[in-house]
């Protein structure tokens, strides 16, 4: 804190934020640090938007502080550093492309990369001198995701990029924006809901539901820290587990039929949890698994106990 | 152009050229028709004769007011309407549009603060709502002054005339332009926020009227005796008339004597009236009711405006 330049990227410490007199967020503690592209995940209304825009300084913290590089968010040097894209997607549509960009060139000056901006546009094949409000869904977000990306800043704030593209554009967008980061150790923080391909660009990942963090931390480290069981449910017990089993480590879990499935927490090389044996198949979770989850489980607090979290893990 | 001021630019354009259109359309059309009432006046030698009862029921003065009259009080309700066209149709999307769009986001999270980015298309509009308001007041005035105050014709104190020139005019059309801006801000739709904005300025508007005659008293001309009142002349007759008793006190005509001749005279004797007034407010009176005007329009915007800086800081950062 005391040292801007080692500041994390976006630093949240017991943040608040009323949304209509609900806590939109609530006490939520998160620390994201430099130079990772992090998946912002939740359900709707878990506070993601709420979040990013707090982050951007488009909304005041109702309670605590949100700090960017060390920066309150709204003071010059936290928006000359940070970008932000809106959820909508909202540009002037009686402007052209063109003149979308000249107005992140005018209000950026010294700090504008017209290239970039120009080279992202081009590749979804979009004319300049096309009206912003006559284009597609696709095109649009591509514009601003060209007027986030010319600015040049160091954390880039993004609520659904990927929401209104083709796969093919996703995939192109999602490269795009690793290698940017790859190349300028920009800070990337994404909104989305298409949780099966984060894992291919995001290393980390705050889950976010009901406005508080309900996880968070390296992707490959959240994943080896758990472990995802399949296996005959127990049919004396309600759960379906074995009744030796420790409880209190289960996320989530869910039978059907005569199987069980249960993603528990476990430290990496740990043998497997007491009251299961060599017929019960046990895989490392993929993140969407790990997500999934751990959203059903925090949709049923019952069967994830938010006490007791691993290192890794924020206290909800 | 650069920065902000691009911005406001390249958003507000499209009103202020055509806005620009219709004051030079306008100026035009008054040089045409002001020369017209000028070669008029010339060719027949007609000279000002300020007054209900000025005393030129001359077929001259018949042509000249029957020619220009309409034309003046169509300007000058334009200039009574400027204020809310301009409150209601640039004030409350300045802002309100960017809200109900979205399009405020973008345009906060680049490089430049909400301060400036307000100040920019704030100042752009009040620099032509300034302009614009001062250009037809300006055309108003000078279109009417030759025949002000003659018959019929418009009065200082007609609302074509008073609403629509003069420095008052000019306060009350940035006090709407503010209110406008307000009215976006708070209720973040721009049609919802033009129908508050309407319904806020002719509020405003219309108790500054009501009120105007409350600031400062009327002048209170005396006749003595049962000498007939003094001909109104181009002066606002407040429509206070009475007599006074030796004392000085004032008997209003609603409760005695509204008799004429000699059951007048004996009336009068009968309550011991030695003179008679008439309230008037003259017309150099525009000028005080103009300053006052100006100020609370002024006041008004003042406040709103700071309301609104108020707001937007603790709204967006």
């Amino acid at each position: 804190m005391s040292d801007p330049t080692h500041a994390p990227a976006l630093r949240a410490t017991r943040l608040g934020r009323l949304y209509a007199g609900r806590p939109a967020l609530h006490a939520c503690d998160a620390e994201l640090p430099a130079g990772h592209i992090t998946a912002l995940v939740g359900p709707n209304g878990a506070g993601k938007s709420t979040l990013l825009q707090l982050g951007a300084g488009l909304l005041r913290p109702s309670s605590g502080e949100i700090r960017v590089f060390g920066h309150a968010p709204g003071t010059a040097e936290a928006r000359r550093r940070t970008a932000f894209l809106a959820q909508e997607k909202p540009l002037h549509a009686r402007f052209t492309v063109a003149d979308t960009l000249r107005m992140g060139r005018m209000l950026n000056p010294g700090h504008w990369d017209q290239a970039a901006a120009e080279r992202l546009v081009r590749a979804g094949d979009i004319p300049l001198a096309a009206r912003v409000g006559a284009l597609s869904g696709g095109s649009r977000t591509r514009v601003a995701l060209a007027l986030v990306l010319g600015k040049r800043a160091d954390l880039l704030l993004l609520d659904e990029p990927l929401a209104d593209l083709d796969p093919l554009a996703r995939h192109e967008v999602m490269s795009l924006l690793m290698a940017e980061a790859a190349e300028h150790g920009t800070t990337i923080v994404m909104s989305s809901h298409v949780l099966a391909e984060l894992d291919e660009v995001c290393d980390r990942v705050l889950l976010l539901a009901g406005g508080v963090p309900r996880l968070a931390g390296d992707i490959q480290e959240l994943c080896d820290g758990h472990i995802w069981l399949t296996g005959r449910a127990d049919p004396m017990e309600e759960d379906g587990l074995p009744r030796a089993f420790d409880r209190g480590a289960v996320v989530h879990c869910a039978v059907s039929g005569r199987q069980v499935t249960a993603l528990v927490r476990t430290a990496p090389g740990a043998p497997l949890p007491a009251g299961t044996d060599e017929r019960w198949i046990a895989e490392t979770p993929s993140l969407e698994t790990l997500l999934l989850a751990h959203l059903r489980g925090a949709a049923t607090p019952a069967t994830a106990p938010t006490t007791a979290p691993t290192t890794e893990e924020a206290a909800a | 152009m650069k920065g902000v001021l691009w911005l406001a630019w390249r958003q507000q354009r499209l009103m202020i050229l055509s806005g620009a259109a219709v004051l030079v359309a306008c100026a035009a059309w008054v040089v045409y028709r002001r020369s017209e009432m000028m070669s008029l006046i010339d060719a027949t030698g007609w000279v000002p004769c300020p007054g209900w009862n000025g005393g030129c029921e001359s077929l001259a003065t018949f042509q000249i007011m029957d020619g220009n009259v309409t034309g003046i009080r169509a300007l000058g309700t334009l200039g009574i309407a400027l204020p809310a066209l301009i409150g209601v149709f640039w004030g409350a999307p300045l802002i309100g549009r960017e809200l109900e769009t979205g399009t405020i986001k973008p345009a906060l999270t680049q490089g430049v603060g909400p301060r400036r980015w307000f100040a920019a298309r704030f100042g752009l509009a009040a620099l032509f709502t300034l302009l614009a308001s001062t250009v037809v007041a300006a055309l108003v005035a000078w279109w009417w002054a030759p025949i002000a105050n003659t018959l019929d014709g418009p009065y200082w104190h007609d609302a074509p005339i008073y609403n629509a020139t003069g420095p008052a005019s000019v306060a009350c059309a940035l006090f709407a332009l503010t209110a406008g801006t307000l009215a976006g801000l708070l209720v973040r739709r721009v049609l919802p926020a033009m129908g508050a904005a309407f319904a806020a300025i002719g509020t405003v508007t219309v108790l500054v009227t009501y009120f105007r005659r409350s600031w400062i008293d009327p002048e209170t001309r005396i006749t003595p005796g049962m000498t007939p009142k003094r001909p109104v002349g181009s002066a606002w007759s407040t429509g206070e008339f009475g007599y006074l008793t030796p004392d000085g006190r004032e008997h209003s005509i609603w409760n005695v004597c509204q008799t004429s001749g000699e059951e007048l005279r004996r009336c009068m004797a009968e309550h011991d009236f030695v003179a008679r007034y008439h309230k008037v407010y003259p017309s150099s009176d525009f000028w005080t009711f103009q300053w006052i005007d100006t100020a609370l329009y002024a006041g008004g915007a003042a406040l709103l405006l700071g309301l609104t800086l108020a707001l937007l800081r603790r709204r967006i950062a």
